[in-house]
């Protein structure tokens, strides 16, 4: 035939070598996300100057109370692990370019199932209690996010909308809860009785507080991977992502694609709430899940809608955060720093997507 | 159930509505700008909170309100040109990159209050706007208060929407920026840049939600506290939504949510079964269900979101 | 006395393709002059030439006696031309008065609506346009809004309105009443220069034309003393090439049967009218029109990517009318989309995705519940070789391979799974000669593997070197399907021109019965 530019050698193009390729390529879409971090924690010096403070100093401070110490390891791997878990959701929502927003409230609802089932199945057998809880967060997780899917199919209602009103009602709904059935008579705060000992999440490190959530989060990421690369559903959020009227074209489904990725992140975000509840807390408090959502989405994005690459971006939440504290601790810089370089990073990472309209495998 | 209320508590329920509906009614004029020229108003609540704290500090450092006014304006003016540089030049997702917007103005905010003022966070107190008693009128049982003796920012808000129904409806300007949210390229035809147009009203929705900002930290609290927008940014959106991206509707969605807030906040007496926390959720919920019922609609601005591509 | 319009020597090239050479255009004042062509022949670029959207490599423009350099519609408007494009700048939700008065510094910064709307009411009696000023845009017909961008143009002051092949969508009494309108425009000594590759509205409205192809004016025509015929000839004329390779056979059975086709859009208007026709084995069946006749709604509808409102569509005696896309690619019936941008292929995947793009739920592509990638890589390999797909590998993306190759995919995937039938909607569309002749070949090879083809093509040339029986789709009917050997070229290029709409369908009947 004509044209041919080079045989095809067949040992040159095993599909396993596809992998390092694949991460080559990810790789190279990670720099920007690493150049928007580092862009942020420039212009964050910038503003911690503006306070008085030495940046280097902070930044030194920071890393150490992020990585210096067991405890301090612990402690973000911990806050990482929910991140990791609502992130890879919404960014295989963002594949098939359905932007859900929602994860405040299907943490909140997660939370709430997790710590109901946990209240009232202690006395189950061995892993029963732990199992139960996070499935049940799950399920209640999926049920939020379901909601708003069913929205946009049967009425048409733009899901960006239907979950921001939606975080708001899950909110509200742990208030309500805890104010109500779920409340611990006698406590000042709204917040629930202690869960039992045999629903909270197994510790992993002897001597610390780390829990197995980041396992989890580890676990399902990497079921996500093979979710969105190697099985037809992943095929179709994928083709759905690039172009419709492609999807459409190949038989996809909007509906049924639409409805199936949002209950699947609404259940990793559920059960991110669970694992909050099971694993920090031990208990359902009011508020707990405040901003959780939003750096979910922010997660999602600075990993580029990879699941593998949440994991980093994930973590590097994660440890900022922790990092942060002991800043603030240490010299007195404002661990509200911590939004302003995760917004940034986030808005650079935004603008760096709008600009590279090129190569971008799907 | 048996609520009853005499005309003073009506009357109070009614004054405590339009004074909560306030920095919600400038937040969703912002919006209404924001969206009919095509950009999502996601961004609003930043817009509110560095409003609320650019006008806190200015007016506690100036000693004057006047100034703190226009430094909220200004501020939710930068935020808003903040949002329109992404959407706009970068070609960002709007509702992201609005998402990324708040969490860095509820950052920043906090974080600035406390290096400002070096240390811990300062107890910003002032005298807070008084309310302006219209003499004779505001005697009037029942609405004479609500309509009449509120604070000046209140006044404001609600004499703020037959202008910019006027603005919007009956001049060429707001037919243009009607038209770029409808479809840019009709008025690319006309020789106009629509991405233009689409910054600017961006940044004018930013003085608004920043004066809506102002109300809170100067009107209402007379400090700045963290977050202290609270979603109050999100009702808004809710508002201009129900309100079909009209002045005077999102005007009277905000009475709505105003007078859900009331009812809320005076609940305890009246032994309703129904928690508080259900009238809270109220506001979303009322949205959630008129955008049921008008499912797609074809009042949204037809090009909000999308981007504007030249020829 | 002056012409109102002269352009002279115009020329454009857009890349290595030369749009206008060396194009000249006298329009006077008081006269309806025609500009036909077909598809490609320059005519859009020699209006935008002139509308100032993009500026002439060469040649000048004289408009009521000064040199126009327009650098911006924004100035062709303001020196009074009106463009009355084919989509039109209108603002939906809005009344007619608000999309008049859009950006038009007459109507006052505080709009002053009543007075346009008087102005308006008066404008429309004036030129017979029927528009109500408080009428919305979303409730108009496309014949209505089409008369407010007229009116729009009027009331700036226009004196030459360009019209862009106006009547494509409309009906017959609106075509009527558009004429009329010209007229009285032509009355005031305003003048209009009408686009259009219809024969029978040019002779009936125009005073006189110019036919472009291939960017170059072949002849200047006054109506009164030329006829139809000879107007079509000049349209298409060209040499036959040589046919390529086909297989004199015989055709087989009934593969195909479309009976009695009809899709409308939600305004009601015919876009595909009670089409009949069928396939038999080892045949094309190849169609010719111009774009926006129904060519795109009717391989959709056969496809499974819209839904006709009435008729039948039968595959190897298994009704179709209603299935999948997925059953009907199961059944034996392969697609291949005009879009390659964002349908047929998707430019950000991997070659090997886009070769498993419509098959990747079936054996082998998948095995249980994961995707087989060994498999995804043998089929890649086969069809790359197969098809002589110039790559470096099957797992780059899509978008760095030339468009030939790109359709080599798309033409791997639907005739490498040996279809019953193919349709085919502008293969070689984009294509350079060599691709173009690659397309054209592989066709030929799966017709005379058996296989039954309906190719749809803007190109003349193609549908008549490729098709076994050839037919004009025009105005979403099917016209005048006769064997190769019967080909009147003049008969096809009156067909394509609308000429043929005037008298009863003919459609393909005889060989549904057969």
């Amino acid at each position: 035939m004509t044209g041919l530019e080079k045989p095809m050698q067949a040992h040159d193009t095993l599909p396993w070598a596809d992998r390092w390729v694949r991460a080559a390529g990810a790789g190279r879409r990670l720099q920007y996300s690493v150049l928007a971090v580092l862009l942020a924690f420039g212009v964050a010096a910038f503003f911690i100057m503006l306070s008085g403070k030495n940046p280097i100093l902070a930044y030194r401070v920071m890393a150490r109370g992020a990585f210096g110490s067991v405890d301090a390891i612990s402690f973000a791997l911990n806050k990482s692990a929910p991140y990791i878990l609502a992130g890879v959701g919404v960014a295989l929502c963002f594949r098939a370019r359905i932007i859900n927003i929602g994860g405040e409230g299907q943490i909140a609802i997660g939370g709430i199932c997790a710590t109901w089932a946990a209240l009232h199945c202690g006395a189950a057998p061995g892993p029963l209690p732990i199992v139960m809880s996070l499935a049940a967060g799950a399920l209640g997780g999926a049920l939020w996010s379901g909601i708003a899917a069913l929205l946009r199919i049967w009425r048409g209602v733009n899901e960006v909308i239907a979950t921001l009103m939606l975080n708001f009602v899950g909110l509200l709904m742990v208030g309500a809860v805890l104010n109500g059935p779920m409340g611990e008579v006698g406590a000042g705060f709204p917040q629930s009785p202690v869960v039992p000992d045999s629903a909270f999440l197994p510790i992993i490190w002897p001597g610390s507080d780390m829990h197995m959530g980041i396992l989890l989060a580890l676990f399902l990421c990497a079921v996500c991977a093979v979710l969105l690369w190697r099985t037809p559903f992943g095929f179709g959020l994928r083709l759905i992502g690039a172009s419709q009227p492609a999807a459409r074209y190949a038989g996809v489904s909007f509906a049924r694609s639409m409805l199936l990725v949002m209950l699947l992140a609404g259940a990793l975000a559920g059960s991110a709430g669970g694992v909050e509840v099971l694993g920090v807390q031990y208990r359902l408090i009011d508020g707990f899940s405040v901003g959780f959502g939003f750096k979910a989405v922010a997660v999602a994005l600075l990993g580029r809608l990879d699941p593998l690459a949440v994991v980093p971006a994930g973590l590097f939440f994660g440890f900022v955060e922790a990092g942060a504290l002991a800043m603030q601790r240490e010299i007195g810089v404002p661990s509200s720093l911590v939004d302003v370089i995760q917004g940034l990073a986030m808005v650079f990472v935004l603008c760096s997507i709008g600009l590279d309209k090129r190569r971008k495998r799907v | 159930m048996s609520v009853t209320l005499n005309s003073a508590e009506l009357g109070g329920l009614l004054a405590s509505t339009v004074r909560v509906a306030s920095p919600l009614l400038f937040a969703g004029l912002g919006g209404v700008l924001c969206e009919s020229a095509g950009t999502f108003a996601v961004c609003i609540e930043g817009m509110m909170l560095m409003g609320a704290f650019a006008g806190a500090v200015v007016a506690y450092l100036t000693g004057s309100v006047a100034f703190g006014l226009a430094a909220a304006a200004l501020g939710g003016a930068c935020v808003g040109l903040l949002v329109a540089v992404c959407t706009g030049r970068f070609r960002t997702d709007h509702m992201v990159t609005g998402l990324a917007i708040n969490i860095l103005v509820l950052g920043l905010t906090s974080f600035l209050l406390r290096g400002l003022f070096g240390g811990r966070a300062p107890n910003i107190q002032m005298q807070t706007l008084a309310p302006w008693t219209v003499p004779l009128l505001s005697r009037i049982p029942v609405i004479g208060p609500a309509l009449f003796q509120q604070p000046l920012l209140t006044y404001a808000a609600f004499l703020a929407v037959p202008p910019l129904q006027l603005l919007l409806k009956r001049t060429q300007l707001g037919l243009m920026l009607r038209s770029a949210g409808e479809n840019p390229a009709a008025v690319f035809a006309t020789g106009a840049n629509p991405a233009a147009i689409r910054a600017w009203a961006v940044i004018a929705g930013g003085v608004f939600a920043g004066l809506g900002g102002a109300v809170l930290s100067l009107q209402e609290l007379g400090t700045f506290t963290d977050g202290m927008t609270n979603g109050r940014g999100f009702i808004a959106l809710a508002a201009v939504l129900i309100g079909r991206w009209l002045p005077v509707r999102t005007m009277l969605a905000c009475l709505l949510f105003g007078a859900t807030n009331a009812i809320g906040l005076n609940m305890q007496g009246w032994n309703l079964p129904v928690s508080s926390y259900v009238i809270q959720m109220m506001p979303y919920l009322i949205a959630l269900g008129v955008l049921c019922c008008f499912g797609r609609s074809t009042r949204m601005p037809a090009a909000l979101g999308a981007p504007v591509s030249t020829h | 006395m002056t012409a109102m319009l002269e352009m002279r020597a115009i020329s454009k090239r857009f890349g290595t393709v030369q749009a206008n050479q060396a194009v000249d255009l006298t329009v006077p004042a008081g006269r309806i002059v025609a500009l036909l062509g077909e598809n490609g022949s320059g005519k859009s670029t020699l209006m935008k030439l002139l509308f100032g959207i993009v500026k002439p490599d060469s040649g000048t423009i004289v408009f009521k006696g000064q040199e126009l350099a327009a650098q911006s519609p924004k100035e062709a408007i303001a020196a009074g031309i009106g463009m009355i494009h084919q989509h039109f700048m209108l603002v939906e939700s809005m009344s007619v008065v608000d999309n008049v008065m859009l950006g038009w510094p007459a109507a006052g910064r505080w709009l002053r609506r009543a007075e346009m709307a008087e102005r308006i009411r008066e404008a429309s009696a004036r030129y017979g346009l029927e528009l109500e000023p408080q009428q919305l845009i979303r409730d108009l017909p496309f014949g209505a809004r089409q008369r407010v961008e007229i009116i729009k143009a009027i009331m700036r002051g226009a004196d030459l309105l360009i019209l862009d092949e106006p009547t494509s969508n409309l009906s017959a009494p609106e075509v009527a009443s558009l004429m009329a309108v010209m007229r009285r425009l032509k009355d005031e000594g305003r003048s209009v220069i009408f686009i259009s590759h219809k024969l029978g509205e040019v002779m009936e409205v125009c005073d006189e034309g110019i036919v472009l192809r291939n960017g170059r004016v072949v002849s200047t025509f006054e109506v009164g003393s030329v006829t139809r015929a000879q107007l079509a000839r000049m349209m298409v004329d060209r040499d036959l090439e040589r046919a390529a390779a086909r297989d004199e056979r015989p055709a087989g059975g009934h593969v195909l049967k479309v009976e009695h086709l009809s899709l409308s859009d939600r305004q009601g208007r015919a876009l595909l009218n009670d089409v009949c026709f069928s396939l038999r084995e080892g045949e094309i069946l190849a169609l010719a029109g111009v774009d926006g006749n129904g060519q795109t709604e009717l391989v959709e509808t056969l496809a499974g990517l819209r839904e006709c409102s009435s008729g039948t569509i039968e595959l190897a005696g298994l009704d179709i009318t209603t299935s999948s896309t997925k059953a009907r690619l199961a059944a034996g019936l392969a697609y291949i989309p005009v879009d390659r941008a964002s349908t047929s292929i998707v430019p950000a995947m991997t070659i090997e995705d886009n070769l498993a793009m419509r098959d990747y739920t079936s054996k082998p592509w998948r095995r249980g519940m994961l995707l087989d990638r060994r498999a995804f890589r043998q089929q890649a390999l086969t069809h790359i070789a197969g098809f002589g797909i110039a790559c470096a590998g099957p797992a780059i993306t899509a978008d760095s391979l030339s468009g030939g190759n790109q359709q080599k995919i798309v033409l791997a995937r639907e005739l490498g799974r040996r279809p019953r039938v193919l349709l085919a909607a502008q293969p070689t569309w984009g294509l350079d000669p060599g691709a173009t002749r690659f397309v054209i070949d592989q066709i030929l090879a799966l017709r005379n593997s058996g296989a039954a083809v309906l190719y749809i093509s803007a190109e003349l040339e193609e549908v008549l070197m490729i098709g076994d029986r050839i037919g004009v789709l025009s105005a979403g009917r099917l016209e005048g399907v006769v064997p190769r050997s019967e080909v009147d070229l003049t008969a096809i290029g009156m067909m394509m021109a609308g000429a043929a709409r005037d008298r009863a369908p003919v459609n393909d009947r005889q060989d549904a019965m057969r």
